[in-house]
């Protein structure tokens, strides 16, 4: 956790130095503010890493005002878990960029049910069915909301 | 006076214009719950649709759902840790931990009574403080809008972090959100900044789907990670007792509710600043009206408190923006400068004449707040139980349900992919924020603010050079920022030996 601490530290410190750096070349009046941000974000996120480096005793990850991860499941498990759910966040986004909105949605919700919720088919069809009314219904036929063709029907000309 | 005030009753309990705030009401339940369609795309939505009706009827109609939005958003972030409106984000907080601890009833409860009581209030200031506002708005310039904002971030990122290495990390993180709200391109010189040579980056980024990644992504994924149900194997809450506590608890701690909606009142009133900035610096007073580093832990994990205050600010603001809108035609916000473009559809024009001529409409707009959110409050309080039953159901069943409301939601920024892969790089990079224990809120605030902060800055600059800094009102608000900034060392240290500190 400690070595994670610091690489995200050390991230936000590479991107005040190029969010500072870029500045350097623009007109005075787009640089002033990026500058005057990006200069004390560099310190005080510096001074943080120090504190994290040279501090003795492991240093709760708690933010105080903020979601607090469970901390009741063993964190391989958690880790494993964690990137399933990106990877399945990832793969709703590529099947929208493939398909479009309308029909990736009846795609996403029938396979996560049925993959990662282990929901029986009669279930996972039923749910599958009413989440692309509520979509059609809503989304489409309502608030005529604009979804952009998936790149396989552009790219056959449908 | 008092005629025109029952006169404005009437013309909202006449039978069109109640229909039409009725109608405008279920639209605005309808967008207050799906994330991303926020209630001033609303607004713009259905302005076409006044042309043909009265005044008093297109104002019930449009603030009807207005009003609304802001309530039922609540209900999301409760029960999903999902945003329904922008305004709601500060609810997530606290509401989110409350349904994972099995208090779903009671912080719905909480968050509904709140918005109610501050709804009125914030009706009841548009009503008292239109003659008298004038010269509390004409005082503040640029400048003083300016110190304003920065205590705004001040407030929250003071009291984001337990200790000296917490607010390290909360001004840290406020920077950070004010560093991204830079992209794109400037308003006074044109240039483009870090666009990365994507056209997509320069209107830079879109608040709903930064927002939604920050907020909805590590708690879903959180929920994924726990493999239950967002209350977790609790058995479920008596839901009834469980809202007649949130509605008890917010007559418990009235005075907060009551600080809140005055926090909401006057930042609705300041123009440009708007709701995100009210429920947070609400949020931020509640934490500050805990006694002690102790009583504060419990904020982030479940604190009604936390609960009531963004609650009750969200909609006290809505009377606070209609303030100056009203009085002056100057909108205090998006969805105001979209309600003002409604007064000139309805050939009203807002000035004096709405204090003298038009005092009726005026009334009939603080009657229409009143009895939207009374409405709205009684009918979410009928339906609470079943909205509560959510949080029982396993998290594989609703885990797509909420993704396919999040990424709908992000979508409606600008209608492109783009807009779903912003979600998700926030959504990683919050996730981590959490899991290495970088506050979210003072970030948000940051982001949010960004743009009317520099905004501020560089009027102020131009006009100013250096001498704003002694303006009277801008030396009294930088003292309040600092004792904002000092508060919690002075109460860790006067607690001394009774809180060891957490460093």
């Amino acid at each position: 956790m400690r070595k994670g601490r610091i690489v995200f530290s050390l991230i936000l410190i590479g991107v005040g130095l190029y969010a500072a750096y870029s500045a350097t070349g623009w007109k005075f009046k787009a640089a002033l503010f990026p500058l005057a941000v990006s200069i004390p974000l560099i310190i005080l996120v510096t001074a943080q890493l120090l504190l994290e480096i040279f501090s003795k005793g492991e240093v709760s990850d708690s933010s105080g005002m903020d979601l607090e991860f469970a901390a009741d499941v063993p964190p391989d498990v958690a880790r494993r878990r964690a990137i399933g759910a990106f990877l399945w966040v990832a793969g709703f986004i590529l099947t929208v960029y493939l398909v479009g909105f309308p029909l990736a949605v009846p795609i996403f919700i029938f396979s996560y049910l049925s993959f990662q919720g282990r929901v029986g088919l009669p279930l996972s069809v039923t749910l599958t069915v009413v989440a692309w009314l509520f979509f059609y219904g809503l989304f489409q036929r309502t608030l005529h909301l604009p979804f952009e063709d998936g790149f396989i029907q552009t790219w056959l000309g449908m | 006076m008092f005629d025109a005030f029952i006169e404005g009753l009437f013309l909202v309990l006449q039978w069109k214009a109640f229909s039409l705030m009725m109608l405008g009401m279920a639209l605005g339940f309808a967008v207050g719950l799906l994330p991303g369609i926020g209630g001033a795309a609303t607004l713009a939505l259905m302005l076409p649709f006044i042309f043909k009706m009265s005044p008093a009827e297109a104002f019930a109609f449009l603030l009807g759902m207005h009003a609304v939005a802001a309530t039922t958003g609540d209900i999301t972030s409760v029960l999903f840790g999902v945003p329904g409106e922008a305004i709601s984000a500060a609810t997530v907080v606290d509401g989110y931990p409350m349904a994972k601890r099995g208090e779903a009833g009671r912080a719905l409860g909480a968050a509904l009574m709140s918005s109610l009581l501050g709804a009125v209030i914030g009706a009841l200031a548009l009503a008292l403080a239109i003659p008298v506002v004038r010269p509390l708005v004409l005082t503040f310039g640029s400048p003083e809008l300016f110190m304003l904002s920065v205590i705004g971030i001040s407030c929250i990122t003071s009291l984001s972090g337990l200790g000296a290495r917490g607010q390290l990390k909360g001004f840290a993180m406020g920077l950070f959100g004010l560093l991204l709200s830079t992209i794109g391109q400037e308003r006074q010189s044109g240039s483009l900044r870090f666009d990365m040579g994507m056209m997509y980056l320069w209107d830079g980024l879109d608040f709903v789907p930064v927002l939604v990644g920050i907020f909805a992504i590590p708690e879903i994924v959180d929920l994924a990670v726990r493999g239950t149900a967002i209350a977790g194997e609790r058995k479920p809450e008596n839901l009834k007792a469980g809202v007649m506590e949130g509605i008890k608890d917010t007559f418990r701690h009235f005075w907060l509710v009551f600080r809140c909606s005055a926090i909401g009142v006057f930042v609705g009133i300041m123009p440009g600043a708007g709701g995100g900035v009210a429920q947070w610096m609400a949020y931020a007073h509640a934490v500050q009206s805990a006694k002690g580093a102790k009583e504060r832990e419990g904020f982030g994990k479940g604190d009604i408190r936390g609960v009531l205050g963004p609650g009750a600010a969200n909609n006290s603001k809505e009377g606070g923006e209609l303030i100056p809108t009203v009085a002056f035609g100057v909108p205090g916000s998006g969805a105001m400068a979209i309600l003002l473009g409604g007064f000139l559809i309805m050939g009203i024009m807002p000035g004096p004449d709405m204090l003298t001529k038009h005092l009726a409409i005026t009334f009939s707009m603080v009657w229409t707040l009143v009895i939207a959110n009374i409405i709205t409050v009684l009918l979410c309080l009928l339906v609470l139980d079943q909205l509560a039953k959510v949080t029982y159901i396993r998290g594989g069943l609703i885990i797509p349900f909420v993704l396919l409301l999040v990424f709908v939601g992000s979508y409606t920024a600008n209608g492109q992919i783009a807009d779903l892969i912003v979600t998700l790089i926030f959504g990683l990079l919050s996730y981590f924020m959490v899991l290495y224990g970088w506050p979210r809120p003072p970030f948000v605030l940051g982001f949010v603010l960004g743009k009317v902060i520099e905004t501020y800055l560089f009027i102020s600059v131009s006009r100013y050079g250096f001498a704003w800094l002694k303006h009277p009102i801008v030396v009294l608000l930088i003292l309040v920022m600092v004792i904002v900034i000092a508060y919690p060392f002075i109460q860790q240290r006067r607690q001394g030996p009774k809180n060891p500190a957490h460093a």
